[in-house]
């Protein structure tokens, strides 16, 4: 195998990576500030898309799916913020015992909600936009002008969420949220309000993912399941509730599952990065980037 | 008191004059399972229940075995072997079906066909072509559709006719895809004119295939056969389109999914120059019953019908043929008769006999293959490239890119 052709396998792997960084990056956002773990991010992934779909296809023309990205991002930052004050929070008010079991619960109803709401609204059909932008080149890669502008709405995001995170008051007070619960609630911060807020955040990056992409990775009910299911693979690889690791695991991830189903078998895809994922559960269980926990 | 006694008297008798006939109106129920939910291809267990719906009301006019109503019970099997099984049961315990239909996915209609000889309720493959599922010669298991086998053969002599050297084969991992890899692969040295098969076989949940077909590109093939179903036969068009693999490069996908109206919707222009094989054309000379169906769906849904809806008209009517035939709504009974008469079928009469291998209750309708040359162009004038003796265009290339 030529350097050219082994250059188009890391290059597609890398840029499928960062993709699924966006998607791991709103799951553990929410588990850094809520200690919660979202099992229905990957139904936010999917409605970001119909709410893509359904704004371009009905109402803007598919020429402005720029100005339907931040409207799915809006709409669904709002969706979270619903479902937090309503479903979520009740849980952290009031020291409800065994808050992880009813999160566990209350997320995996909404995935199935979700889903079955999309049945019924959208019919159980594919969908697609039409393309966001003519196909294109990577250096040695060959790319659709989706997957071109899902690589750089991905990048622009999480510049954006950075820079928010490391600059901002709010971002101050969600490494705050971080790293002590309790301390930030004596330093005068609404940590209720603080977990909407994250909710919503991390609920608009998995839609952000799912309107970017719906073009190369249609629309239709379940199409947020490989979110869920890679995001949670990524987050483990990462460190649970690093933003770093994050996005260095999804690099990984795409990477190692480009190279395996080259060099080994398509058919397996998904081991190869359970394969990673299990060898560093043995070596380092907190992940990549993850801390072990300190507590007095 | 006498009085009293003659009123019951009367009424006893009213009711035993009323009960039979009462009786005799209960409708006849026939199960629908098919995929109506992801993972399945939803789009054609939606096109089979249009199918056997207008089969319904056509028989309901005058009524099966002297004026009883077929009544549908479709059930969803989501593509999935567990599902379609809990369908199963549920349609053959609880609801009382004498027949099913609408077996789209090969792994479903493998898994439930063993249902159906346990409780003995005859099972029809509407769609779903695996070989197995006619070579295990099962009582209660019937099929109006291809076998596989058959397929590949066609597809081999294809490729051997039109001097193709380097073929490359995208399958999922499941029976269907898996069946027509193994097929290709045993038949492909006898019968594909010395071509070099190369094949790959992907997990059905994977959405990124690039890699896949950087590979395939890279190896330079004259035609690559898409053994995708539903969303995965999308994506692979679409991004074989995105690393320049189409539409230089001829593509054969591997069922009627094209023919669909969604087909253009979802892919755009990236659906141009692909080749199908479909089992009906709009050109196509049907039986009156065939013909009447393809009227009356044009007229109810403003769209050309498709095979998956056609099949299915067509079973529920040989069903209701069968029963009529048979003077009975028993189950084993209606099997006897399946095997005792021909039926009218939408192209042609219908025989099941217990042939070899997997030619056991078994009807074959003909394979096409198709092409698109436009963006947005109309299944009906799309061009028949094979066989040979019904073509009415020769397969079109584009340009490389």
């Amino acid at each position: 195998m030529d350097a050219f052709i082994l250059s188009q396998y890391v290059l597609s792997g890398l840029v499928i990576g960062v993709i699924y960084g966006l998607m791991a990056l709103g799951i553990t956002f929410i588990y850094s500030i809520m200690k919660m773990i979202n099992w229905s991010m990957g139904e936010f992934y999917m409605i970001g898309s119909y709410v893509q779909y359904a704004l371009l296809a009905g109402v803007l023309g598919w020429s402005l799916w720029y100005v339907a990205l931040p409207v799915a991002m809006v709409s669904v930052f709002l969706l979270g913020l619903l479902v937090q004050r309503f479903l979520l929070r009740p849980m952290y008010v009031g020291g409800v015992e065994r808050r992880d079991e009813y999160a566990t619960i209350v997320t995996i109803a909404l995935m199935v909600l979700f889903r079955n709401l999309a049945i019924v609204l959208g019919g159980p059909n594919q969908y697609a936009p039409r393309d966001y932008a003519r196909a294109t080149t990577l250096v040695t890669l060959p790319i659709s002008g989706n997957r071109m502008v899902a690589l750089i709405g991905t990048l622009v995001l999480l510049a954006l969420f950075f820079l928010v995170i490391k600059t901002t008051w709010i971002g101050r007070a969600f490494r705050g949220a971080a790293q002590n619960r309790v301390g930030i609630q004596t330093a005068g911060v609404d940590v209720l309000r603080l977990d909407m807020l994250a909710f919503g955040v991390g609920v608009a990056l998995a839609a952000a993912a799912g309107a970017l992409l719906a073009p190369d990775f249609l629309v239709y009910p379940e199409n947020g399941a490989i979110s869920t299911f890679k995001g949670f693979e990524i987050i483990v690889i990462g460190g649970l509730g690093s933003v770093l690791g994050s996005i260095v695991g999804g690099i990984l991830l795409g990477v190692i599952e480009a190279l395996g189903s080259v060099f080994l078998s398509p058919a397996y895809k998904d081991l190869y990065g359970f394969v990673l994922l299990i060898a560093l559960l043995v070596f380092r269980p907190t992940g990549l980037f993850g801390e072990r926990e300190r507590t007095v | 008191m006498t009085r009293r006694l003659a009123a019951i008297v009367l009424a006893l008798l009213t009711l035993a004059v009323l009960a039979p006939a009462a009786l005799a109106q209960k409708p006849v129920k026939i199960g629908v399972l098919t995929p109506l939910s992801p993972p399945g291809d939803a789009a054609a267990g939606q096109l089979i229940v249009r199918g056997a719906k207008m089969a319904a009301d056509d028989i309901n006019v005058k009524g099966v075995l002297g004026g009883r109503k077929i009544e549908l019970v479709i059930e969803d099997d989501s593509g999935t072997p567990e599902k379609g099984g809990a369908g199963f049961r549920k349609l053959a315990t609880q609801d009382g079906v004498v027949a099913v239909l609408g077996q789209f996915h090969s792994s479903v209609a493998l898994a439930v066909q063993d249902l159906a000889e346990q409780f003995k309720v005859p099972i029809f493959a509407t769609q779903a072509s695996a070989r197995g599922f006619t070579e295990k010669h099962l009582n209660y298991s019937f099929r109006t559709h291809v076998i596989d086998t058959d397929r590949v053969q066609l597809w081999n002599r294809w490729i051997k006719e039109k001097g193709f050297k380097k073929v490359a084969l995208l399958a999922e991992n499941t029976d269907y895809g898996v069946g027509l890899v193994e097929d290709t692969k045993k038949l492909f040295p006898s019968t594909a004119g010395g071509a070099e098969l190369k094949t790959i076989v992907f997990d059905r949940a994977v959405v990124d295939l690039t890699p896949q077909l950087l590979e395939i590109k890279s190896w330079k093939p004259d035609v690559v056969i898409n053994i995708g179903v539903g969303t995965p036969a999308y994506l692979i068009i679409k991004q074989a389109a995105d690393v320049g693999l189409l539409p230089g490069t001829p593509m054969l996908v591997s069922y009627d999914m094209p023919a669909r109206a969604e087909y253009w919707k979802n892919l755009g222009e990236k659906g141009t120059y692909a080749t199908f094989i479909v089992y009906y054309h709009p050109t196509m000379k049907l039986t009156p019953r065939g013909e009447a169906f393809r009227a009356r769906y044009l007229e109810q849904f403003k769209e050309q019908p498709v095979y998956g809806g056609l099949n299915a008209y067509a079973q529920v009517m040989l069903l209701a043929d069968a029963m009529n035939a048979g003077k009975t709504d028993k189950p084993e009974d209606i099997v006897k008769s399946l095997l005792a008469n021909k039926f009218v079928g939408w192209n042609g009469t219908i025989a099941f006999t217990r042939g070899e291998g997997p030619y056991w209750q078994q009807w074959t309708p003909p394979m096409l293959f198709l092409q698109y040359t436009k963006p947005e162009q109309a299944f009906p004038e799309a061009k028949i490239i094979y066989p040979p003796e019904l073509k009415t265009g020769d397969l079109m290339q584009a340009p490389k890119r």
